[in-house]
């Protein structure tokens, strides 16, 4: 039989016929509510994982793994000398603006 | 009688300008304990001849013009007196135990007549030879990695190598010594010696550190010589193709790669190697076919490509002495790899049964919004059933329910691309999804409904947790595609699970009760409206049928369709006749055009321009004809098979029997009989305009329901689903 159709009827422990029918409603529409949840969330993990797979077909049309190649030695200090370079062109931009104006 | 360690040990080493290991190799036999050393010298300028002088061992001076690779070798083994007599190249440098596993060898059987160890590469040699010489010795062991001793007798590989070989006295004189051969006379004499009834073993002990190393250029010409050398003593001529030949260079530059990142080279040392890779391997594909055909190239060429400057060729086996046995090609030893498990799971699921399917909860069947993941087999543009599949999947999703495809690549087709590529590929082909699509089931997640959408999909469907159903959208009747194999009996297996099928037609969903009985369902091919109707500005032509021609298929009987077409030449030599569905022209007794494979939209046009159509379909009825009639254009397809379960026997379908005859008389009728065409163009508009995608997702999504419902009616009775065909109709 279906555990959950033929849940325990708990007459044995004093409560009374109205009260399970009751309790059973409740554990019903608990199961309800949590199956929904479990809809809704795998809806949005879908639709991120979707949305993540079509911004990331060049990274995937090229093999590159960003997390494996950020992993790389020497790959922080790219980065940190990237960061730099752009803080001067910045800079020297924000400068010229100043300059101009 | 003396055991092999008592055996007395000769080591002969034929050496030419080979100072560079020789003196660190005439140490190495030092220590081994091998009681006898020859160097045959063949004209060095180097420091050789001094080197083994001064290692005080025997020395043979003889004219280079006298060196021959089996002539030099039979001289040294008779100038020595050794029951076993080992030959090593003056590069070839034993390590430690190497003499130990050669007595091993020889106690392990008294027909044991030689022995040979692995060839190690040296700590600068390139990734391509390292590893090439790693995985090919390490296929002579059964685990594929080095394990122990292992004996080879007739018919196993007769691979033999006179860079680390040790012989038996007696052996080598039953067989008359090597034969001389420009090269490979170690190869000849393995063959030789399984085919006269001796043994030779593998011993991944006797290890030496070799490997040639050249430059890109001696590469190509060494391997020319030695796949000529190979040609004239066993025959073999290596097989060469411009495609897949690229496909090997690829496969083995990609292993090249895995084996420098598994040793840790650095990013550019890899770049540097991958380059030098490529390089290599193509020209040893261009330079070995040469090689083993080298007869037929002119013989001033032939010396240029020569790293020995040699321009003589012979046929193979021209040059033995006399008439040996028929000796095998070098054979090719494969490394272990797995491209896929489609077989294995099939047999997990006989072995351990399909996972457990969760508890179904109360009313799930009739919930608004199920998750739905629909497992696709590897696909390919212009996949009829991916098409199916994406149209209805995309229809469910618009009705609100929560999808996913899971790509099993059961042939390894997609298994260089990444997830994200095979998606938008998906969408490129057939019709765009929302959802997203994984490639394997690391991430499987669960569903309420998991739907296997081929036979391939079906065992690893069957392994997957989470589900609260297993669906099986059928096709067609797969093992029809296959003769007697594995893939038929797996094919067939797939309906034995007791998954829910939905049957791409009526016919199909009987023939699965009936044949398996399985519980199924049915739903109607749709037909994109959209695309297939009657256009504006298209005017249709007089007396021009066309064919749906796929060769490749052979569920179209493509034979009876091309000799209907053949009669009804003969009888209407007018009839204009247009093959499509398939890229290859096939032969036939008639002229006609050719359109190859076609887009939807071209398809249509095509449609709209014929008299009528013909196509055959052996199995379950596909979308081609409906999409003819919804274009206006009459179509004759075969009786007796699938067509009259959706159309009837006289429905809007010209149906023939297998048979030529009859096909060109109705093809013929429908030329001919103006009222008739119109009556079937008519009544066919007519009756597809109902088949519509969003109809047969409404069908498979009741099939999805009615599969959920009957897990919940089986649960409350205590017993396995089953359907009666009664039931499900």
């Amino acid at each position: 039989m279906n555990p959950i159709r033929s849940a325990p009827t708990g007459l044995d422990n004093g409560q009374s016929l109205a009260e399970v029918q009751a309790e059973n409603e409740r554990l019903r529409s608990r199961i309800t509510t949590l199956e929904e949840e479990l809809v809704e969330t795998q809806a949005r993990a879908n639709a991120a994982v979707a949305r993540w797979q079509e911004r990331a077909y060049w990274l995937d049309r090229w093999h590159v793994d960003l997390n494996a190649l950020m992993r790389r030695r020497g790959a922080a200090e790219f980065r940190a000398g990237l960061r730099a370079f752009r803080a001067v062109t910045r800079l020297l931009r924000r400068t010229a603006r100043r300059l101009r104006s | 009688m003396s055991g092999p360690a008592d055996l007395r040990v000769s080591a002969v080493i034929p050496v030419r300008d080979g100072e560079r290991y020789l003196e660190e190799l005439l140490e190495a036999l030092a220590r081994e304990g091998v009681d006898e050393v020859l160097v045959i010298d063949s004209g060095s300028r180097d420091r050789s001849l001094q080197i083994a002088r001064a290692a005080g061992v025997e020395l043979l001076e003889i004219d280079p013009r006298e060196f021959g690779h089996g002539r030099t070798r039979n001289l040294g083994a008779a100038r020595t007196g050794g029951e076993l007599i080992c030959f090593l190249t003056q590069d070839a440098t034993p390590l430690p135990g190497w003499l130990d596993a050669y007595r091993e060898a020889f106690a392990l059987d008294p027909k044991v007549g030689a022995a040979y160890g692995p060839h190690l590469p040296r700590p600068d040699t390139s990734p391509m030879i390292a590893r090439e010489l790693q995985e090919f010795f390490a296929g002579f062991s059964p685990d594929g990695r080095g394990g122990g001793a292992v004996i080879q007798r007739a018919g196993d590989p007769s691979f033999l190598s006179n860079v680390n070989a040790c012989y038996a006295r007696a052996c080598w004189e039953e067989i008359g010594g090597f034969r001389e051969l420009p090269y490979s006379e170690d190869q000849a004499f393995g063959a030789d010696l399984l085919a006269a009834g001796w043994a030779k073993v593998y011993h991944p002990s006797a290890a030496v550190l070799h490997a040639h190393d050249y430059g890109p250029v001696e590469f190509m010409r060494r391997y020319f010589d030695e796949y000529r050398g190979l040609h004239e003593s066993t025959g073999h001529v290596e097989p060469f193709g411009v495609l897949a030949g690229a496909r090997a260079v690829r496969r083995a530059v990609a292993g090249d790669r895995r084996w420098m990142i598994e040793r840790g080279l650095d990013a550019p040392a890899r770049a540097r190697w991958t380059a030098r890779a490529a390089v290599h391997h193509g020209s040893r594909r261009v330079f070995s076919a040469l090689g083993s055909r080298a007869e037929r190239v002119p013989a001033p060429l032939r010396k240029r490509l020569s790293l020995e400057g040699r321009d003589e060729a012979h046929n193979g086996r021209a040059r033995a002495p006399s008439s040996p046995p028929a000796s095998l090609p070098a054979p090719t030893h494969i490394p272990k790899m797995r491209d896929h498990d489609g077989y294995d799971v099939a047999v997990r699921v006989w072995r351990e049964g399909p996972a457990s399917l969760l508890d179904p909860v109360p009313g799930m069947a009739e919930r608004e919004r199920l998750r739905i993941a629909m497992i696709v087999p590897s696909f390919r543009r212009g996949s009829g059933g991916h098409g199916t599949l994406m149209q209805i999947l995309t229809r469910l999703e618009r009705r609100g329910h929560v999808c996913s495809v899971w790509l099993h690549d059961f042939t390894g087709q997609h298994r260089e691309e990444w997830p994200g590529v095979i998606r938008a590929d998906m969408n490129d082909f057939f019709v765009p999804m929302r959802g997203p699509l994984y490639k394997g089931f690391d991430e499987w997640q669960g569903a309420d409904v998991a739907i296997a959408t081929g036979w391939q999909t079906v065992h690893p469907a069957l392994m997957l947790d989470q589900c609260r159903a297993r669906v099986y959208l059928v096709n067609d009747h797969e093992p029809d595609f296959y003769s007697a194999s594995t893939e038929r009996v797996l094919a067939q297996d797939t309906y034995r699970h007791d998954l829910h099928c939905i049957a791409a037609s009526p016919w199909l969903r009987d023939l699965l009760i009936e044949r398996y009985d399985a519980p199924a369902d049915a739903f109607q091919l749709g037909v994109d409206h959209a695309v297939y109707a009657p256009l504006d500005g298209v005017s249709r032509q007089r007396d021009t049928v066309v064919y749906y021609a796929r060769h490749a298929t052979p569920r179209r009987a493509v034979p009876i369709g091309l000799m209907a077409l053949a009669e009804l030449h003969r009888r209407r030599p007018e009839t204009r006749i247009v093959l499509f569905g398939d890229p290859g022209k096939p032969h036939s007794e008639f002229p006609y055009e050719h359109h190859g494979v076609l887009s939807p939209p071209q398809l249509a046009r095509l449609y709209n321009e014929a008299t009528v159509g013909l196509c055959l379909s052996l199995t379950n009825f596909s979308l081609m004809p409906k999409e003819m009639l919804a274009c206006g254009l009459p179509c004759v397809e075969l009786a007796g098979v699938s067509a009259e379960s959706i159309f009837g026997a006289d429905g809007p379908l010209e149906l023939a029997p297998l048979e030529p005859h009859a096909i060109a008389d109705s093809l013929q009728g429908l030329l001919e009989d103006r009222t008739r065409w119109e009556q079937r163009s008519r009544a066919g508009i007519e009756f597809v305009a109902s088949h519509t995608w969003d109809h047969a997702a409404r069908e498979v999504e009741a099939g999805l329901r009615h599969a959920l419902r009957e897990r919940e009616r089986a649960i409350d009775e205590g017993a396995a689903p089953r359907l009666s065909k009664e039931g499900v109709r």
